[in-house]
């Protein structure tokens, strides 16, 4: 950092034990937050096997060999973006996966546009996935696949693969995915229908801008979301390891995308507040959906210090299908530390390695 | 004799961040939890929402006034063109899920067009063995056809019937 006069720095050089240890920390804390680059993510190399409108379906590491037979094909949230899949080398769910011989695809949906505010639920269930699973198919010529969803795409894989029983989904796993909205934390009361105006919220903005989900993500612990990163960073400065992490995190964080308007009309009227899934009351495009058609091997991940997504609404999904492998795993992480840092990348991902390699054979 | 310890904001700013989130940790999460909260979300959200359609229209008007495509127009285009992308992308699925039968249908056609070419071979092969007996004939009974074409003239009911 240049603090403007050779003198002014001179004499913070000069400065000793805790008072120069002191300065040190806040120029470091400065440097790290106002002068250095975002670090790159999504490193791992991939190629496009397909686009439509903003999606695009990506191949991750097409040269290594595959030794599953059965493909992967990952569906992440409207919400944030999917390259916390693929932090940083090292720390990466996918690429722990491709180097363990899996066939590993993404489907990014790619940042909505005004034109883009119409788009149902229904659209990408029913026109985006079904031609993904297509695609994913054809390049790899295997006659079943394994879904895996994140989050809201979790909930959104789940649908699908009840509305089709017909398609070889072998394996199932979900990553905090909610399913009863039932009791869904402080969402609950603040989505409430007679306060949440979410027709004209939607009429008005129609897609609904990423600050205003942050917001509410950030309202639910408000001090140690908006203070404890920095409180963090201050302490733990001198570790290295540490600061290129947290600016990971950071650069996730604040790298929102809009949600599309009728998606959200959807989500919040019909999910959080009418919670009609896991009721069977839900209808996508006209087809009921019934969690019960659900057959797959099925890995539901529980995250047990989420705050987004609380365990109480991912639980019930087991009660509701009909596999005869079903596996329930509660891990002591957050919403978002189930896929990236130090304990995902030491338990969590190879867990989600082993099962879905028991569950293939 | 007192240990004098030297002033240390970030120890302060950490001592007072952890104090402050224990203690106010648990009346932030009865309040936010709390109905007239919600309420309250909900009035901001309002007056928040009229606000922005009233500058929304303000500014969609100046750009109509002004002849500057707006927002929904520039989307439309837009959607036009994601539309069409659709309809190549169904051609194409539709191109790649026909791809077996139009290959079988090609080569089907491949074999009868072969198969015609080897009939068109043989009539050509009969043709011209005719076209060389009649021109044979017509060498051997030349001088005869000129007798011949003087007595009795040949009709055409003749020729039919020989063949």
């Amino acid at each position: 950092m240049n603090l403007g006069t050779k003198e002014l720095e001179d004499w913070f050089n000069q400065m000793q034990g805790e008072s120069k240890k002191s300065y040190n920390r806040f120029k470091r804390v400065t440097e790290v937050i106002t002068t250095e680059p975002e670090p790159q993510v999504g490193q791992t190399p991939k190629e496009v096997i397909w686009t439509k409108n903003k999606s695009k379906l990506y191949r991750y590491q097409p040269a290594v060999k595959k030794t599953n037979k059965v493909p992967i094909l990952m569906i992440y949230a409207l919400i944030n973006k999917p390259y916390i899949l693929d932090l940083y080398p090292g720390n990466s769910l996918i690429e722990h996966l491709t180097n363990k011989g899996h066939d590993v695809y993404l489907l990014d949906w790619g940042t909505a546009g005004h034109e883009d505010r119409h788009m149902k639920l229904d659209d990408y269930i029913l026109d985006y996935l079904p031609r993904a699973v297509k695609k994913v198919l054809q390049t790899s010529g295997a006659k079943e696949i394994s879904l895996l969803g994140y989050c809201m795409g979790g909930t959104m894989t789940a649908i699908f693969t009840a509305l089709h029983p017909e398609l070889p989904i072998r394996n199932l796993i979900l990553l905090t995915s909610p399913i009863d909205f039932e009791d869904a934390g402080h969402y609950s009361n603040w989505l409430d229908k007679r306060y949440f105006n979410l027709d004209k919220l939607v009429d008005t903005l129609g897609n609904v801008p990423f600050e205003m989900i942050d917001y509410g993500n950030k309202l639910l612990s408000p001090i140690s979301n908006v203070y404890g990163p920095y409180i963090s960073l201050a302490d733990r400065v001198e570790n290295e390891d540490f600061v290129l992490n947290w600016k990971l995190m950071q650069k996730w964080l604040n790298d929102g995308i809009p949600f599309p308007g009728e998606s959200y009309r959807q989500w919040i009227g019909e999910f959080y507040q009418e919670n009609k899934l896991i009721r069977d009351e839900l209808y996508i495009r006209g087809h009921k959906v019934e969690l019960s058609k659900i057959k797959a091997n099925l890995l539901n991940i529980v995250a047990t210090r989420d705050n987004i997504v609380l365990p109480q609404q991912i639980e019930p999904l087991n009660d509701k299908v009909s596999s005869k492998n079903k596996t329930l795993h509660h891990v002591n992480t957050g919403h978002v530390s189930v896929v990236t840092g130090r304990k995902a990348i030491n338990e969590i991902h190879p867990f989600i390695e082993n099962w879905l390699t028991e569950a293939s054979v | 004799m007192t240990q004098k310890i030297p002033f240390e904001p970030f120890t302060m700013w950490k001592d007072m961040y952890e104090h402050t989130e224990k203690a106010w940790n648990d009346v932030i999460q009865d309040t936010l939890g709390k109905e007239s909260f919600s309420e309250g979300l909900g009035q901001i959200q309002s007056s928040y929402l009229q606000y922005h359609e009233i500058i929304s229209n303000l500014t969609e008007a100046y750009f109509k006034q002004a002849n500057i495509p707006t927002r929904d127009e520039v989307a439309n285009v837009a959607s036009l063109v994601i539309n069409l992308e659709g309809k190549i992308d169904n051609i194409d699925d539709q191109l790649y899920e026909n791809s077996e039968t139009v290959t079988k249908e090609i080569n089907q056609l491949k074999r009868t067009v072969g198969s015609l070419e080897k009939k068109f071979d043989k009539v050509l092969e009969i043709l011209t063995a005719l076209d060389k007996k009649i021109q044979t004939n017509e060498a051997t009974t030349q001088p005869e056809a000129k007798v011949t074409s003087q007595s009795t003239p040949v009709k055409p009911d003749d020729i039919n019937t020989k063949k």
